[in-house]
């Protein structure tokens, strides 16, 4: 997919809020060590579906990390908020971490409105070249009866323009010269 | 008829926020994320072995045939750890976890039971665990790639 990152480019997430729900212990470790290595400072961790709906509701976001759980209520969640009509947070950038993915989950993840999926396990580099992905990237999104998300539609276009770390030849889309 | 549905592309603050100035270098993140992550490396083995545990007596329950509560609860415990081995750096204990947990959701979405699959993979679990960080790689890639085989063939009958 082309989410190469360039180890001197420089980000900020000191402040960034950002929502984390994992409803296992160590789970929530793994991504409060990994988002505060980034930087980040205003973390909002959720152990369960019902207090990150208290947080979507009480606080503006900009970022939410949802594992998919065992239950699957990762993806009702994502569901959820989409459908909620709490602005500007449904719309926020969501990256739905799940661990064993089978045909079914996949599609799950894709009809939820979860922004990226990513299969465990979750490396750093992985992780924050999803971050950097989403945030630079301009995707529609869909407000319909039947599925509120970005838009499913991708067209394999390289790297997004403008993230900066598309250097490569290849990653230059045709006839829109180099971002 | 067709469904009302309106496209837009709404403002993601993310974009703003991400480009302040200060913050890190992605190097820099990325360093100071896996050394965060190695701080977990005690925690995540001893859930490992609580895991090992945990799947031996599903195992045990099973008691050679298939039973669909055990199924799944073996499987909702081994894709629930599937991750955790890699905070501790340990991608080996990932791969077989994810072996098992393809084996497992085969069979219970077909209600069959491979006991001696089942079998091979804990004692490969075992065998992971007791040899954290005294691996050789060669050796270890070679019984992973076993595992992968003994997956797949176990999921076309």
């Amino acid at each position: 997919m082309g989410f190469s990152s360039d180890p001197r480019a420089r980000f900020n997430l000191e402040q960034v809020s950002i929502l984390l729900l994992d409803e296992t212990p160590l789970g929530m470790s793994i991504l409060v060590q990994v988002m505060n290595g980034f930087g980040a400072r205003k973390l909002h961790r959720c152990d369960s579906v019902a207090k990150a709906e208290h947080v979507v509701r009480e606080t503006e976001l900009d970022l939410l990390i949802v594992d998919a759980m065992a239950s699957g209520g990762g993806y009702d969640f994502v569901h959820w908020l989409r459908s909620s009509g709490i602005r500007p947070n449904c719309y926020a950038p969501v990256l739905l971490t799940a661990a064993h993915t089978p045909a079914a989950a996949v599609t799950n993840a894709r009809d939820c409105g979860a922004h990226i999926v990513m299969a465990k396990p979750l490396t750093p580099k992985a992780v924050l070249d999803r971050i950097v992905w989403v945030a630079r990237t301009g995707r529609r999104f869909v407000e319909s009866d039947k599925f509120v998300g970005p838009d499913r539609r991708f067209k394999e276009a390289g790297v997004p323009e403008k993230v900066g770390v598309g250097r490569r030849r290849e990653d230059v889309v045709p006839g829109k010269g180099q971002g | 008829m067709s469904e009302s549905s309106k496209i837009h592309v709404p403002d993601v603050p993310l974009g703003r926020l991400i480009r302040m100035p200060g913050g890190k270098s992605a190097g820099q993140a990325i360093a100071d994320a896996e050394q965060g992550l190695a701080s977990l490396q005690g925690e995540s083995m001893k859930e490992l072995n609580r895991v090992l545990a945990k799947a031996e007596t599903f195992y045990a329950r099973a008691d050679g045939k298939f039973d669909a509560l055990v199924v799944s609860a073996f499987y909702e415990l081994i894709n629930g750890a599937i991750g955790l081995p890699t905070a501790g750096k340990d991608r080996a204990i990932d791969t077989m976890l994810v072996s098992l947990a393809d084996l497992l959701d085969y069979y219970r979405t077909s209600g069959d039971w491979g006991d001696k699959s089942v079998q091979v993979h804990l004692a490969t679990f075992q065998l992971l665990l007791k040899t954290e960080g005294v691996r050789d790689p060669q050796g270890t890639e070679l019984i992973l790639a076993g595992l992968r085989k003994v997956s797949r063939k176990a999921a076309k009958g």
